[in-house]
């Protein structure tokens, strides 16, 4: 049993992450969700096991996460992935103390302990608009794909105040933009300063102490990165792994399980808490 | 992490059933009076004086009783649905709307459940939303309205003169029910009708105190629903007073036999603002699930804030009524105040949390829940969620987004309390 994984289950893709006895990552996978959760979570965990070249019989315990956590039948127990992205953040960078996490339907501020514990956190309610969502519908509608909008968003000079910011709203907003003969840069400034603004209003709720990490897949958008600074005024840390941070997160959960036999992790074991397998 | 849902669990106990029995001997005399002459009148929870028409034997009548029955079996959507048609905005009180829609479509009146009114007494305590739900009621059923303007407390508490200028709308109020009845009001009766609104208001105190005990023997959230009914709506009967010596006597032997409401109670937890009445047992089990438990819970005072100590005096009947619906009722209190009320709560049943349930469609009372959030965590130390769902419009409850906000707030409590164990 030297290894554990984390799946994360997200709304658009799932991610898995395999992590060694000494928390190192040693593999890692992306596949889209699709239609069929149940089946998604276990397609991410044959693609790492496959990947890795690792039996699964090597691997000690299985933690699904994210919204799918529940249908993950190849999973031993779940965690959210709140406590997820704040775990995993806090091993990519160990001086987080805010996560800025932004997915395909959520965007949350989490205040992190040093511990990678929740302190506290807040998230967008009810409505994807300020989430990854929104920049899909954006892009959509300007014939672009969300690889690119980052990017070209730095180029404008004169970012457009959207009038609207609903997910379902943007298109026709930007359409109007466009017929005004507006510029596409300028236009796609704009959204990226409103889904900012967004943002911020959450991590002001819990409060902002650097260092603060982004992660989820939006954090690959160098646009949203640069927003989020300028409006924070303040860098923000970006691993390439960011897309896998609520796995890592889920992973370094699993691992605890794997180790919680050993006298170092007895603060973990079933008879002090509530880690009790249903 | 233990985050799965409970298995739905049949939380109905002794209480439960007293509470359903009185509850529906009362909707029964409702559904009879909706084909009688007894006179009956539309009254308020919040606040009411509801001993006033009892001492007339004038059968009250509350809507927002009829509108989270409706929600809590989960037929509240086609009548709300049925007032937004007529013009209700979708971010209107669905109290209002269910009620309204209710009516509409023939619940209200000779082939419904409940009578059509005689008058209406809108007893404005807190929400002037409710002024406008009873205005349209007094206008579907042509009926008359009177209007109570209770001052709202923004000092220390009322003055002598907040007290008497409610006591004269009392006596406003008593003299309509001489004419509609045709019967004298008789002082002595008034006495003994508020000598059973005193009884069953200590009955109450007491079952409340009892949640300071480890386990505590009843969910002062989720089981006080039970004890609601009795204590604002059947107030100042004989049936509510015995009801309650009875629950005292069911609560104090759970205590004295060690046995509280969860076999494990892992966290507990003060609850402010109404439940999802249309998912009241779906969001139940989403806390049960973690062990946690509601120690104390301010919705549970929208009537009466009894457990302060204050209760109807037969001695001074009017004024007591008056005091009341000015300050003993937490629709009444300042924002200030409920803060007092939710941290004494935190410090003397010794509570882990506080949980915010924000009702959409509620604004008036949901509106500086976020400071709240932000008082207690940040200024106060006690760990807040604060989730959003409504109290009746079943549309507005997602129990994915609820249930991971919900996990997510036990499982940093948990890792907390681990840590708080690794290091002592």
């Amino acid at each position: 049993m030297k290894y554990a994984a984390g799946i994360d289950v997200g709304s658009t893709q799932s991610k898995a992450v395999l992590i060694d006895l000494a928390r190192a990552v040693v593999a890692r996978t992306l596949i889209d969700t699709g239609a069929n959760v149940k089946r998604a979570g276990q397609r991410a965990l044959d693609n790492l096991l496959k990947e890795s070249g690792i039996p699964r019989e090597q691997v000690g315990f299985v933690i699904g996460t994210g919204y799918g956590r529940y249908k993950i039948e190849a999973g031993d127990d779940q965690v959210t992935e709140i406590s997820c992205h704040a775990r995993g953040a806090q091993m990519l960078f160990p001086a987080t103390r805010t996560v800025i996490d932004m997915g395909g339907q959520d965007t949350k501020a989490i205040k992190v302990g040093p511990d990678g514990d929740v302190v506290d956190f807040s998230m967008n309610d009810k409505c994807a608009a300020g989430t990854g969502r929104f920049l899909a519908g954006a892009a959509d509608v300007l014939g672009l794909t969300l690889d690119e909008i980052g990017e070209i968003s730095l180029t404008g000079t004169k970012p457009i105040r959207l009038t609207s910011v609903c997910t379902v709203f943007v298109e026709s907003d930007i359409l109007s933009h466009l017929a005004q003969k507006q510029k596409v840069e300028d236009i796609l400034a704009g959204v990226h300063q409103a889904i900012a603004s967004r943002t911020i209003s959450l991590v002001r709720r819990v409060g902002r102490e650097e260092e603060v990490t982004f992660t989820g897949g939006v954090a690959r958008n160098i646009g949203m990165v640069r927003a989020l600074e300028e409006k924070l005024d303040v860098s923000v840390n970006v691993s390439p792994d960011s897309q896998f941070t609520g796995a890592i997160g889920a992973a370094l959960y699993a691992m605890d399980r794997v180790l919680a036999g050993d006298a170092e992790a007895a603060a973990v074991s079933d008879e002090d808490t509530v880690w009790v397998d249903e | 992490m233990r985050t799965t849902v409970a298995e739905d669990k049949d939380y109905r106990g002794k209480v439960h059933q007293l509470s359903r029995d009185i509850m529906t001997d009362w909707m029964t005399e409702l559904k009879d009076a909706t084909k009688s002459p007894t006179p009956s009148a539309y009254m308020m929870i919040s606040g009411n004086c509801v001993e006033i028409l009892r001492c007339f034997d004038i059968l009250p009548v509350f809507p927002e009783v009829n509108a989270l029955q409706l929600a809590i079996r989960k037929q509240s959507l086609p009548y709300i649905i049925k007032s937004e048609e007529i013009g209700y905005a979708s971010d209107n009180c669905a109290y209002v709307k269910a009620d309204v829609g209710y009516t509409m479509c023939g619940g209200v009146g000779e082939n419904g459940n409940i009578p059509v009114p005689d008058f209406i007494v809108c007893n404005f305590v807190g929400c002037n939303v409710y002024i406008k739900w009873f205005e349209h009621c007094a206008s579907m059923f042509d009926v008359p309205m009177i209007m109570l303007d209770i001052p709202f407390v923004r000092e220390d508490g009322p003055s002598t003169d907040d007290v008497k200028y409610v006591m004269t709308q009392l006596k406003e109020l008593i003299a309509h029910c001489e004419k509609l009845t045709g019967k004298k009001f008789d002082i002595d009766r008034l006495r003994e009708v508020l000598g059973y609104s005193a009884r069953a208001e200590r009955g109450w105190s007491r079952c409340k105190e009892l949640c300071k005990r480890k386990p505590t023997p009843f969910d002062a959230y989720f089981d006080s629903i039970n004890m609601m009914g009795p204590i604002n709506a059947l107030r100042g009967s004989k049936v509510a007073a015995d009801f309650f010596d009875q629950v005292v006597e069911q609560y104090e032997g759970m205590v004295s036999d060690g046995m509280g409401v969860l076999e494990d109670e892992r966290f507990r937890i003060v609850f402010e603002g109404p439940p999802p009445y249309p998912y009241y047992r779906n969001f139940r089990n989403l806390f049960e699930a973690w062990g946690a438990v509601a120690v104390q819970s301010t919705y549970s005072t929208v009537g009466g804030t009894w457990e302060f100590g204050f209760t109807h005096d037969p001695e001074r009947p009017l004024e007591s009524i008056a005091e009341q619906m000015i300050i003993h009722n937490l629709c009444n209190r300042s924002m200030i105040e409920r803060y007092a009320q939710i941290q004494s709560y935190v410090d003397e049943y010794d509570a882990d949390a506080l949980v915010i349930h924000s009702i959409k469609s509620c604004r008036l009372f949901s509106a500086g829940q976020g400071d709240m959030r932000e008082y207690f965590t940040k200024d106060r130390g006690v760990p807040t969620l604060m989730v959003e769902s409504d109290l009746e419009d079943p549309r507005y409850y997602a129990e994915a987004q609820m249930k991971n906000r919900i996990d997510a707030f036990f499982e940093a409590l948990t890792y907390k309390r681990i840590r708080g164990k690794a290091t002592a």
